[in-house]
């Protein structure tokens, strides 16, 4: 069963994408911004959050409230997102409403009010965001894991920075809006049930418009500290650590994402069974692969009461560790199963086709089939995967940890 | 879509909708057991009980367990409730038969004290992950401030003393009461063979005994108490209201869900255009829950120590609007609209759709089909709407508030 890809540029360099979908009756869109947490100029961080908030007060001959109920009244089920590179949104809803849909998405992108008052609130939200962060741990220990083990500015906050924020004006933001809204850089996509040459007539007649000046590449500054801790007297010690390894692009990626599944894809990984099964440690263990376009690692969270949270991070940062030494063939195959198999149960969904043919553009510059997935999946060995942790093994660790007590990471 | 049933001697009820052009089947055993089928010393031992499900049985060890359903790439697991556990996998269509079967296996678990003594380490530290998480932990408490002795107040994880004091021979107790074959649905959607399927529950589900199972079901209206509680490490106040609202048997809980959207949706609801949006607060939002007998609408909003009174203002406001002057047309539109997209777009995965299918059985002992549901929210109408908030009147809330230490 091969699948079918839409796809068309237009002139200005806009990416449009489409899979269609036998199955489903509902259609989901996105577009992919180049405006995320890592793209902004210092001293916004935070921005983003923002701007993915702003947009939507008022568009075209819109006010917000009028924009808000014209959205609803097509049944949208709203997506937004801010990510290191991109602010995404886009929705999922019954496909005869698409065009009605793109039609208020092409005034939320092009022709945004931003109104000053309306500035204010989103921006008061934004803060108000980051202050919740406090009351959320679990969150909170994994984006500054992020901001501690990317090089500068690829691992900066999504959700944003208390001064910065505090800073930040309604004409910062705006510029900001001109320039990294740049249409040579954004992705469409689309999938589900659509008419593909209807849709890119309409978007074509909504967003052709001159080129527009490339924009930068921002150099990367230096990781920072590999442990950072944060009192909190909570009841539990939350432990995020992440260790660097390939990125989607390179040769070796589907060796990087079966070892980490060997590690914690299913119940059957060796993080479950040894930190929570046998020893009983956490309630909340689990490992995944997390990659950008400019770097990738592999991500841990654990949450542990505070007697137990050295001996977990040490069972951890063990299992990490002993992968290298030998892996059976047993584990592989329930691996590569397991990723096969969700990989297959994900493209049911519209919304997850849509955001993953943007994504692998975005990073590959072109869309994967399912079956050149399974495939790679498939072809990786004990050998290959042992190989690939012989040159890029899971170890220097970045550390941070939130709650009553520190660890020792050595 | 095609509907097929079946019901063994022993009273154990197996469902399914076959949907051939799905990529994916998905498979439950939706057992009525909760934390409302419990008393104050065994509280706890229903969302226990669920772990100790995955330990294995005579034959299976805990990791064997483990390693069978990984060997089929099933994405499965387990939720308890108050009034419902839940056993799923969904997987493709060639291992569902195979995820089934373990499933019939694991519904006759060994329940070895060894495993019991190990997972109260798990269970403990799962309580102490809640309480770090005060969206939640408001909810819970809120939960008992409302149903006030009813037992829908029973908190699902029950507290880490009650853990410490339950004994593997009273949760094998519950256990032998409550997991009788005619307290089970075994409900399957997506692309599946209907007659293997049947034919394996009725070799290894056959032998279980049938047994009387009660529960206590009746209305409770709520306590409408008020309460604030402080935890020093708090940086924000969250708040919980409930109020009472219509069973999961009421033909009204389709107006009730449409009600709390209007209230209280994420996004263009009134909670949202008087108080999110206007940034008094960052999170305020509704829900109803229709539940076995009785049912409750939940709201949670999260602000700064110096926005509550003017929030909570704004909130009686908002309630005392609706009951003067109801909800209008557009608003209704509009609720479903939202609503009938996110149903349409959730029932097109097997996974969703067996949520839906094992509920409606395990409530209703009836099959509805999509369209049924899409029908009854399109023909419910404003006075449907009204007629609820007369009679619930859902400004009439209990409230639990955790917060900040407050400087007096």
């Amino acid at each position: 069963m091969a699948e079918k890809f839409d796809r068309h540029i237009l002139k200005n360099g806009m990416v449009l994408l489409g899979e269609p979908m036998e199955a489903v009756e509902s259609v989901a869109f996105g577009f992919m911004l180049p405006s995320g947490a890592a793209r902004l100029p210092k001293g916004c961080c935070g921005a983003s959050n923002v701007i993915a908030d702003w947009i939507f007060r008022g568009a075209g001959d819109k006010n917000s409230r009028q924009l808000s109920d014209a959205i609803d009244g097509l049944g949208l089920v709203r997506g937004r997102s801010v990510g290191s590179s991109h602010i995404a949104i886009g929705a999922a809803l019954e496909a005869g409403n698409l065009e009605q849909a793109l039609g208020l998405y092409a005034d939320i992108i092009l022709k945004p009010s931003l109104k000053d008052e309306q500035f204010e609130l989103a921006r008061q939200l934004a803060i108000e965001e980051v202050l919740s962060l406090d009351d959320d741990p679990r969150h909170k220990v994994m984006l500054k894991l992020r901001e501690q083990f990317y090089p500068d500015p690829l691992g900066r906050s999504t959700v944003g920075d208390i001064a910065e924020l505090k800073a930040l004006t309604a004409q910062k933001s705006g510029q900001i809006i001109k320039e990294k809204f740049d249409l040579s850089q954004t992705i469409f996509s689309v999938a589900g049930k659509y008419n593909f040459d209807a849709v890119c007539q309409q978007i074509e007649r909504l967003f052709e418009s001159e080129q527009q000046k490339n924009t930068e590449s921002a150099d990367l500054g230096a990781r920072k500290g590999k442990y950072t801790h944060i009192d909190n007297e909570g009841a539990q010690v939350h432990i995020g650590l992440m260790t660097k390894t390939v990125k989607p692009t390179d040769e070796d990626y589907y060796d990087a994402r079966v070892a980490v599944s060997v590690l914690s894809g299913g119940m059957s990984a060796r993080l479950f069974t040894e930190v929570r099964e046998k020893r009983g440690l956490c309630y909340a263990i689990g490992a995944r692969y997390h990659g950008l376009k400019e770097a990738a690692g592999v991500m841990c969270y654990a949450g542990t009461t505070p007697d137990k949270a050295q001996e977990t991070l040490d069972c951890i940062v063990g299992e990490f560790s002993r992968l290298g030494e030998g892996i059976s063939e047993e584990e592989i195959a329930r691996a590569k199963v397991g990723l096969k198999s969700a990989l297959i149960l994900q493209s049911e969904s519209s919304s997850s086709r849509a955001g993953a043919i943007a994504s692998d553009y975005y990073i590959l510059g072109r869309v994967r089939s399912l079956d050149e997935i399974k495939d790679k999946i498939e072809q990786t060995t004990v050998d290959s995967i042992l190989a690939f942790l012989r040159n890029s093994p899971f170890r220097d660790f970045t550390v941070v940890t939130i709650g009553p007590k520190q660890v020792k990471v050595q | 879509m095609e509907f097929k049933s079946e019901k063994l001697e022993n009273g154990l009820v197996i469902i399914g909708e076959l949907n051939k052009s799905a990529k994916s089947a998905a498979v439950g055993f939706f057992v009525r057991t909760g934390s409302r089928d419990e008393t104050g010393n065994i509280n706890g031992v229903s969302h226990f009980l669920e772990h100790m499900l995955f330990k294995g049985t005579d034959k299976l060890s805990a990791l064997e367990v483990n390693e069978a359903f990984d060997r089929t790439g099933a994405q499965f697991n387990a939720f308890t409730s108050e009034e419902n556990t839940v056993y799923y996998a969904a997987v493709l269509p060639e291992y569902l038969a195979e995820v089934t079967e373990l499933w019939t296996q694991l519904m006759r678990p060994a329940l070895r004290d060894k495993d019991f003594n190990l997972e109260k380490n798990v269970i403990k530290e799962e309580i102490a992950m809640y309480k770090d998480l005060p969206s939640f932990d408001v909810m819970d408490r809120c939960r008992t401030l409302h149903f006030d002795g009813h037992p829908c107040g029973y908190s699902v994880l029950g507290s880490e003393e009650s853990i410490d004091n339950l004994t593997a021979e009273q949760m094998r107790g519950y256990f032998a009461r409550r997991y009788a074959p005619n307290n089970i649905v075994l409900a399957c959607a997506g692309d599946f063979e209907w007659d293997r399927i049947r034919r394996l529950a009725a070799s290894s589900c056959s032998s279980w005994q049938k047994q009387t199972v009660e529960r206590e079901l009746g209305h409770s209206e709520g306590s409408r108490k008020k309460q604030r509680l402080e935890k020093a490490n708090l940086a924000r106040e969250h708040i919980c209201l409930m109020s009472a609202g219509v069973s999961a048997q009421d033909p009204r809980r389709f107006a009730a869900s449409l009600l709390g959207t209007i209230i209280g949706d994420d996004v263009g609801s009134r909670f949202f255009w008087e108080i999110v949006d206007k940034a008094l607060a960052e999170a305020a939002s509704m829900q109803f829950g229709a539940m076995d007998g009785t049912g409750a609408f939940c709201s949670y909003i999260r602000c700064s120590s110096e926005n509550v009174a003017k929030v909570l203002d704004i909130v009686r406001n908002i309630f005392s609007d609706l009951s003067k002057s109801g909800i209008t047309k557009d608003e209704l539109t509009k609720a479903k609209n939202k609503i009938l997209s996110a149903l349409v777009i959730k029932n097109e995965l097997p996974m969703g759709r067996l949520v839906d299918l094992g509920f409606n059985w395990t409530y209703l002992q009836e099959y509805r089909a999509i369209e049924d549901d899409v029908n009854a929210i399109k023909s419910v109408t404003v006075d449907d709407v009204y007629s609820l908030i007369e009679q619930f009147r859902p400004g009439d809330f209990t409230q639990l508030s955790l917060g900040p230490v407050r400087n007096s």
